[in-house]
């Protein structure tokens, strides 16, 4: 269900990301910019995209890959797909 | 049971900024005479955008030899227009026909026709809205306008360009410059087109459905598409495009066009055409996921280069050279090489790879052709052409590429594309012996 997903979404797009980007949960500050300050690249951020895709069962769109440069707007993205499903 | 039919490549007819017809086009790569110049599109005295690409050089329509009536019609069509990237599919029909030495003059001529492009006459339809948009509106408030008559006005200046936009009308157009009535094709799958086209000639020679075909694809860099691509990230900013460099920061286009004549072993052999090599086939996936990102970590383009490996019954170990989209993009280029790789195994030393678009721009829709018609001269000329502006590979592709031109004997070559929309593509040529 959507509302059990959004309860835990931060934690659980932190680990997420950790777990794709090979970094620690800990650094996942919710502002840490991927690339800046992540060293995650665009290949990272699509494969972010498609794990992000594969676990909620959302569509992100092309336009927002891009937009996709730190943890807050990834949880955003992705708050926001499961409020419309 | 019938004999397997043998396709066989017997014209090209590039036009891109290295060179026009196939002569000057080879000798273009091989002293890597790139023209890369500076677009500006200026509306109102204003720059609104510039971008830089591969130009083609000296081009005229009327140089070609096309016959002027037809020429005429279309530009009559077209309202006085002359389209560009509509001019360079006929004029690159043409010279493909005059390499193949095929006589078209006769009504009878038994040629199909096959047409590949992303985007035909997309900006001159997107300029002539906003213009007449402009004028409607400057000055007055919307309510002063009915919607009624700001419909009818728009449908009124822009059926027949609207129509246009649509690409049975330019196929009808270049088939009538050529006497061409057999069965005939437009075919628009992005930039991966050149290799569904080759396919589907492939598919009317065995179905006997004509008896040579003209495959020609195209494309134009306006100012409608720079903007896309720009805003996507995705065009380079100094105008140089660097394949699977850790330097890369996007592509560049290129200006042109190729036309290419297919027909089958039997037929070339016996009117004594010179063949540049057999299509042994190709393979293709439609990954589906997105129209502008490739989805990194599928399998989508591995199986399109293994289906063409099947279906050109040969075994990889016996690819001579891969020529690979290499549009100098992160994730475009990793997406790539994962894929190349994973089939030939990590910094291969055959097949060799090496990446064409620097020097004739990224021609979009008519790129995979274009590309494939340098990857036929290589194989003919047993040259592999270096890839540009690689100093810099990053290693996290595993891929080697050619850095000088090496002679080498080849026999198999092998074009493959990874295009918007997902369209992976693969194709394999053989040099035929005689």
């Amino acid at each position: 269900m959507p509302e059990d997903l959004l309860a835990n979404l931060e934690q659980d797009m932190k680990e997420l990301i950790a777990k794709v980007s090979g970094r620690d949960v800990e650094e996942l500050k919710p502002d840490a910019h991927f690339w800046e300050d992540l060293g995650i690249d665009s290949i990272k951020a699509i494969e972010i995209t498609v794990a992000i895709e594969k676990k909620y069962k959302i569509r992100v769109k092309d336009e927002q890959i891009p937009e996709i440069t730190t943890v807050a707007k990834a949880i955003e993205v992705v708050r926001e797909a499961l409020q419309n499903k | 049971m019938a004999k397997k039919q043998k396709i066989v490549i017997t014209g090209i007819g590039p036009i891109a900024s290295v060179g026009i017809g196939k002569d000057e086009f080879w000798k273009g790569i091989l002293d890597k005479n790139v023209n890369i110049e500076e677009e500006n599109c200026i509306l109102d005295g204003e720059v609104w955008e510039k971008f830089r690409f591969h130009k083609v050089k000296n081009f005229d329509i009327s140089r070609f030899g096309i016959d002027k009536q037809k020429l005429d019609d279309i530009r009559d069509w077209k309202e006085g227009e002359e389209i560009i990237d509509l001019n360079y599919l006929i004029a690159a029909v043409k010279l493909a026909l005059d390499d193949s030495r095929l006589n078209y003059e006769s009504d009878d001529n038994g040629i199909g026709l096959v047409l590949a492009h992303e985007n035909l006459g997309l900006m001159p339809f997107g300029f002539k809205v906003s213009n007449l948009a402009y004028e409607m509106l400057i000055g007055r408030q919307k309510s002063d306008i009915p919607k009624k008559v700001f419909f009818e006005g728009l449908y009124r200046k822009f059926l027949k360009s609207g129509y246009d936009v649509q690409t049975f009308a330019d196929l009808f157009h270049v088939a009538r410059v050529f006497n061409v009535h057999n069965y005939s094709l437009f075919i628009n799958n992005a930039c991966a087109s050149g290799l569904y086209a080759l396919e589907a000639a492939g598919q009317i020679l065995k179905n006997n459905q004509a008896k040579a075909v003209v495959v020609c694809a195209s494309d134009y860099p306006d100012i409608y598409k720079y903007v896309w691509f720009k805003e996507l990230g995705i065009y380079a900013h100094d105008g140089i495009i660097r394949p699977f460099s850790r330097d890369s920061n996007g592509l560049v286009f290129g200006d042109g066009g190729v036309g290419v004549v297919m027909e089958t072993l039997e037929s070339a052999q016996k009117r004594g055409a010179d063949i540049y090599a057999e299509y042994l086939g190709a393979g293709f996936n439609l990954e589906g996921w997105k129209i502008t990102v490739p989805q990194i970590g599928s399998n989508s383009y591995q199986e399109a280069i293994e289906q063409a490996l099947l279906q050109s019954n040969i075994d990889k170990k016996k690819i001579d050279v891969v020529c690979p989209h290499g549009i100098g993009s992160g994730p475009i280029d990793y997406y790539e090489a994962k894929a190349i790789t994973d089939i030939f195994g990590p910094n291969p030393k055959k097949p060799l790879i090496s990446a064409f678009k620097p020097y004739v721009g990224h021609n979009l829709g008519g790129s995979a052709l274009l590309e494939t018609a340098i990857l036929l001269l290589a194989l003919k000329n047993n040259i592999v052409p270096a890839t540009l502006n690689c100093k810099n590979i990053d290693p996290r592709f595993n891929v080697n590429l050619v850095k000088k031109n090496k002679n080498r004997k080849l026999k198999t070559v092998m074009k493959t594309c990874c295009a918007f929309a997902g369209f992976n593509a693969a194709a394999v040529f053989k040099k035929v012996e005689i």
